[in-house]
């Protein structure tokens, strides 16, 4: 067994300090050490995207990271994207346009589509298809989630206009 | 008590049903975007191990000696399962037909790659694998059998020396007089078809914990189960346990698609938990497990088809020669997919009389699975291919030639040549319905105007019929008995008249919990809020089966207003006497027990259920206090096989029609999906969004089966596509955006008229997509006939044609 | 799918990654974004004994433009190349590749020094720096060298730098005015490695014939393919389908026999980059006539 090795990280704005084996991958630290079980694992190769999250703002997959190499970073989950059982407008546009059948793959969808909100208020439908062709969701045939981006992406600038952004959105 | 189940929404005892049959919001959906619905890898138990599965290199191997002592030794790892453990305690793996698997851990021989050979349970998953790398099997490799044709011929290598074969099962079944109509056929239009193997992928793969019970021998286990009764009584077989010693309990699962229960990993979870003195232990299979060694291939097979037509296009006979390569064992079920097609084996076509020459063989490959569909897909697309060619020949458009062999609208039910009856349909409103949408007639003229410019433009058109509420009778033939498959639901209403449903099946993804919901609340006249959907265990349940065949939705609904109509009638009793008035004269509707004629006369499902737990003096004599009722249904009217495996087996026939305009790149093979319309015929929808879902999410499967998803094993056995990067699933760049028309013909044997919806375009996507690809290519004089139409097949057509 | 045991080592400096690298030699591997190793250690197939993490240095993430060339550091993500308006504006061919890598999850970890050093022959950007002529700055125990694109990628997953270097930064020269770009490849999906693919650049001179083309293949090779020959064929001539279908069959004439797998053929690959230089070339010189000065 290799040394192990202390670590600093902020989820959902909490901060936590471990330490942890060097190959403990950053999916297990979410879920095993943390608790943190809404991001998922699919493949633990890169491709499915079920276990997307954001690494200093900025969707990434968390089964093909270390948690070292998290070390000092700003980490946002599933768990952080809604409080007090509120849901975030991305979330209320996935459950009203039926974009989630299983939805074993929804938490790496919704994390990936907080940064292309953020990134992108008004986003094309090439911007959207680009942000979800690396999330594979084996129920739904996509239409349905296009849609609720779609839907999303205008609760989320409604709620930016009216000034009541605050709801839900950290 | 008869229950008599309503065929209609109009005769729930409501006046404005305001939830079943309208698009709701699903109940499941909140705890699953944000995380917090509990699937099996989420669950932490005191004291758990974490096992790993050392697996087969090879695809055929004698075991010639196992090491586990440096495995033994590595801290961390508290035991190691091996042959020895598994012949102690563990009898072979249950099969259909029987007697053809070994047991959950090789013993003697391997017989595919991916075969678990050693486990090990340690501390966590990393140190377990760490000692699968310290054990040492030493293996004499035996020649592979991969060629199905070879393994029917006897020239392959044998798997089960005992059985001296690897055809695990051929037979002939002939309904009607199908050499006459051959003989006096027009036209006979005969094609041969190679489908490979493909299968479930569900995002989240299998997983269990086991946990054994030593002071009483018993076992309980959590885990992503499909069908947690049935697979209960397996394991009590596999595991030499009395069945009321097993506990199965259901988390939610992250799809499934066929399958999901696995194979072979709860048994050797279960006997590593007995290893270890009772520790719970957990096995979640990672995704190149699932690739090499778990429940997702199916359909592996070989077509010959031919139709007997008259020269005015109608269809007289149907032949279909199936080779179907089960892989290294019958242990996962697979085999009934080949058995499937009965149910609906002439499609949507009059055809008068058919003949199945069945073939199913022992390879070494990974054994076989369901997969969404369940074996017609496969048929589908080489008779919608063969219908196609038959027009083409016969100069007729595939609309027109279908419509010519259309079971009328006004045959129904109609009986197939294969002995299932069809419930209702109207096929020609469905095709009908996709000309009109599509504009079909401007889309052949944009088809000629892309011609003459050398490009390959194509339509395809294709109907389908789904099989609905499956039942066993289908699968006699293949050895599985059994005529009806109960599902039960429990209603029960509390003192302040809140209500609760116990099912016996977990979430899967299709939004059941939430059409329970929605018809509880509409029979009771309250809101979906008041409805609380909780899963039971294997023990606690009303019989169940759960999902599967496109049942679930219709089972679901006829167990719920069972359970409703028992509860209403024997609260009733209860209100009869509170509102002192005679039972005749009472009545359950909108909500509340009232006296006929007199609405305001009533009292509420409160009041009952209130009586019933604080108010036995005011109870009838012969009404015990339990606001509570159980119904467990089954479709009506099956019927045991014949001899020649004619049954009424599935109790609906959903259909739709498709149509897709492709273009395929004509230096490149590449194939891309233009256009898709889809009319859809499911009879009562419960909730049209659910069945939307099911139909676009058949389409996104179907698109992967077409142009896609591909097992492929090189001529030792070796698997070529262990990781997605290539095995490839969909993703919203493949998956076309559709049009859809939802038509209604409700059928007259089911709760509600619904059809089962489950299972949806995957009957249908694969064959309409390879249809347009080989209309699109049809004046070169070649044809697509391998699935999938990846595109260096569709280029290798294509220099075909230029030579 | 748990990657194996090995240590884990973070240096701040590039001097301090080099040192390391030479105490570890062959047992060491640079670990930049991941997203090549870590599927790679998950499944077991790296087995390095420790990983040295170049993420935390600093002076390894930038982006420099000047008047002849685009210079990045090689630390810098993917999508900070995607995303920074003065690539975009100034070598757009640097920007339009990106959306053919993979997604943009794989974009915000994976770097642009990571992919090179790689080196799978498959990849899109070895073959955008191979067309334009890109120099490779590595340090090592020896201090500082410059190694020329035609020099530095082998062959499969193999480059020329020693085990004890480390690439620090990648200058891409930018392409003279009217020049035009193309990017053009056949992948099973959008993202997935290609099939066969084609980075293609188009000069004319002021009568509006070919000054000067680059072609480079890949996917067809054991590294980005250059198709110096056909380019040749190609100076002084009027841009048109004829040109170029003749320059596409000469440049598969630069091919030995390109891989065969489960997706494609040698010959299949082989007549994709034919298709794909042409239509590459077309593109490039339609672009390049439409750009007067600005590239």
């Amino acid at each position: 067994m290799a040394d192990l090795r202390k670590i600093r990280v902020t989820v959902n704005g909490e901060e936590h300090e471990a330490e942890i084996e060097p190959r403990l991958t950053l999916v297990d630290f979410l879920r095993g050490e943390l608790g943190l079980t809404g991001t998922h694992v699919g493949c633990e190769h890169g491709v499915c995207g079920a276990c997307t999250i954001l690494w200093n703002g900025r969707s990434v997959r968390s089964c093909i990271m270390l948690a070292v190499q998290a070390d000092g970073s700003e980490l946002k989950t599933i768990e952080g994207v809604s409080s007090d059982g509120s849901l975030h407008p991305i979330q209320k546009a996935f459950i009203e346009e039926h974009g989630l059948q299983c939805g074993f793959c929804t938490p790496g969808f919704v994390m990936s589509v907080s940064e292309l909100l953020e990134h992108s208020p008004d986003p094309s439908d090439d911007e959207i298809k680009d942000y979800l062709g690396g999330q594979i969701c084996r129920c739904t045939g996509y239409q349905t989630i296009f849609g609720a981006v779609k839907s999303a992406a205008r609760k989320v600038r409604e709620a930016g206009e009216s000034g009541a952004a605050g709801e839900g959105t950290d | 008590m008869s229950v008599k189940i309503p065929n209609s929404i109009g005769e729930l005892p409501n006046s404005e049903p305001r939830f079943i049959g309208t698009e709701v919001e699903r109940i499941e959906d909140p705890h699953l975007v944000t995380g917090r619905t509990e699937f099996i890898d989420n669950m932490v138990m005191p004291g758990m191990l974490h096992c790993a599965i050392l697996r087969s290199p090879h695809a055929h191997a004698r075991i010639v000696s196992i090491d586990t002592s440096a495995a033994e030794a590595l801290p961390g790892v508290v035991a190691v399962l091996t042959r020895d453990d598994v012949l102690r305690w563990a009898n072979p793996m249950t099969t259909i037909p029987e007697g053809w698997a070994g047991h959950c851990l090789a013993t003697e021989r391997v017989r595919f790659v991916g075969e678990p050979v050693v486990a090990v349970a340690a501390k966590n998953r990393y140190v377990a694998e760490d000692a699968l790398e310290l054990i040492t099997v030493e293996y004499e490799t035996l020649e592979a059998n991969t060629d199905a044709r070879k393994a029917a011929d006897g020239s392959a290598p044998v798997l089960f020396e005992e059985k001296g074969t690897n055809t695990i099962f051929e037979r002939v079944f002939t309904w009607g007089e199908v050499d006459a109509a051959f003989a006096a056929a027009d036209r006979v239009v005969t094609e041969s078809y190679r489908w490979h193997r493909l299968g479930a992928n569900p995002l989240e793969t299998f997983g269990c914990i086991s946990q054994w019970d030593p002071i009483e021998n018993a076992l309980t286990c959590w885990g992503s189960f499909q069908s947690q009764y049935h697979f209960g009584l397996g394991r009590a077989g596999v595991l030499g346990l009395p069945t009321n010693k097993i506990r199965i309990i259901s988390q939610p699962h992250g799809g499934s698609f066929g399958g999901k229960g696995g194979f072979r990993g709860p048994d050797i979870a279960a006997l590593l938990s007995r290893k270890t003195g009772g520790r719970p232990v957990k096995w979640i299979e990672d995704r190149m497990e699932y690739l090499a060694g778990g429940a997702g291939q199916a359909w592996d097979r070989h077509y010959d088809l031919s139709l007997a037509l008259r020269g005015d296009g109608t269809i007289t006979g149907l032949s279909v020669k199936l080779l179907d390569d089960l892989g290294a064992s019958a242990e996962a079920w697979g085999a009934v997919s080949a058995a499937k097609p009965l149910a609906a084996f002439t499609g949507n076509y009059a055809i008068p009389v058919a003949r199945y020459d069945l073939t199913i063989v022992a390879t070494n490959k990974l054994p076989g699975s369901p997969y969404r569909g369940m074996g017609p897909p496969p048929q589908n697309w080489a008779l919608e291919q063969t219908v196609d060619f038959a027009a083409r020949e016969l100069g007729m458009d595939p609309a027109e030639i279908r419509r010519r062999n259309y079971i009328p609208r006004d045959a129904f039910p109609y009986t197939i040549a294969s002995g299932n009856e069809y419930d209702s349909g109207d096929y020609d409103a469905a095709l009908d319905a996709v000309l009109e949408m599509s504009n079909y007639n401007d889309l052949r003229a944009e088809q000629e105007r892309a011609r003459a410019e050398g490009r390959l433009v194509g339509i395809g058109l294709v109907n389908t019929i789904e099989p609905g509420v499956f039942d066993w009778n289908a699968y006699a033939i293949v050895g599985q008995p059994g005529t009806g498959v109960p599902e039960g639901a429990t209603i029960v209403v509390d003192p302040f008249g809140k209500i609760t449903c116990k099912v016996g099946f977990s979430l899967e993804g299709q939004g059941q919990y939430t059409v329970a919901a929605q018809l509880l609340a509409d029979w009771f006249k309250v809101g979906m809020e008041d409805v609380r959907v909780v899963a039971l265990d294997s023990v606690a349940a009303p019989p169940h089966f759960g999902p599967g065949g496109s049942r679930l939705g219709v089972a679901l609904t006829g167990a719920i207003l069972g359970a409703c109509q028992i509860l209403t009638e024997k609260m009733l009793k209860v209100a009869s006497g509170l509102l002192q008035t005679p039972l005749e004269a009472c009545e359950f509707y909108d909500g509340v027990f009232r006296i006929k004629g007199m609405p305001e006369a009533c009292v509420t499902l409160a009041d009952i259920a209130g009586c019933m737990f604080a108010g036995s003096h005011l109870l009838p004599e012969d009404v015990d206090p339990n606001p509570e009722a159980t119904y467990v249904w089954t479709a009506p009217g099956r019927t045991p096989a014949d001899e020649e495996g004619r049954a009424k087996s599935y109790l609906t026939a959903a259909n739709a029609c498709h149509l897709v305009l492709v273009e395929v790149d004509a230096e490149t093979g590449m194939v891309e999906i233009k256009g898709y319309w889809i009319a859809d015929d499911c009879g009562t929808r419960l909730n049209p969004a659910n069945v939307e879902g099911m139909t676009q999410g058949g389409v996104a499967q179907g698109v992967g089966a077409a142009l896609l998803e591909e097992y492929v094993y090189d001529d030792d056995g070796q698997l070529l596509t262990s990781t997605f990067m290539d095995y490839l699933l969909p993703t919203i760049y493949e998956v076309p955006m559709t049009e859809k028309r939802a038509l209604c013909t409700p059928s007259p044997f089911t709760p509600l008229g619904a059809k089962g919806a489950g299972e949806g375009s995957m009957h249908t996507t694969p064959a309409a997509v390879v249809c347009a690809i080989n209309d699109a290519i049809a004046h070169l004089g070649v044809r697509a006939l391998e699935m999938p139409a990846a595109p260096r097949r569709v280029w290798t057509l294509l220099q075909e044609a230029k030579s | 799918m748990k990657p194996p045991v090995f240590d884990y080592v973070a240096p701040t400096a590039v001097e301090e990654a080099v040192a390391l690298l030479g105490e570890h030699d062959f047992d060491a591997k640079i670990l930049a974004g991941g997203q090549s190793l870590m599927p790679l250690l998950n499944m077991r197939l790296a087995r390095p004994s420790i990983l040295i993490d170049v993420a935390r240095i600093p002076d390894l993430d930038f982006i420099r433009v000047d008047d002849s060339a685009v210079s990045i550091g090689a630390m810098t993500r993917q999508r900070t190349l995607e995303l920074s308006a003065e690539v975009r504006e100034r070598l757009g061919l640097l920007h339009d590749v990106m959306h053919f890598i993979a997604h943009p999850q794989n974009r915000n970890q994976g770097t642009v020094g990571g992919s090179l050093v790689h080196a799978d022959p498959a990849a899109e950007l070895p073959a955008v720096a191979a067309a334009l002529g890109a120099t490779f700055r590595t340090l090592g125990p020896d201090g500082e060298r410059d190694i020329a694109v035609d020099d530095f990628f082998v062959t499969y997953l193999t480059t020329s730098m020693e085990p004890a270097e480390l690439l620090t930064e990648i200058r891409f020269p930018l392409l003279p005015a009217r020049s035009g770009h193309s990017v053009q490849e056949v992948a099973r999906r959008h993202g997935d490695y290609a099939l066969a693919g084609v980075v293609a650049t188009v000069t004319l001179d002021d009568a509006g014939r070919i000054g000067d083309s680059r072609i480079v293949m890949f996917g067809v090779g054991d590294r980005p393919m250059r198709a110096v020959d056909a380019e040749q064929s190609l100076l002084g001539e009027t841009p048109g389908e004829p040109v170029f279908a003749a320059a596409a069959l000469k440049s598969i004439e630069a091919l030995d026999e390109p891989l065969s797998d489960v997706h494609a053929t040698a010959q299949y690959r082989t007549d994709l980059a034919r298709v794909l230089t042409r239509r590459a070339l077309t593109e490039a010189a339609v672009r390049a006539a439409g750009q007067g000065s600005a590239q």
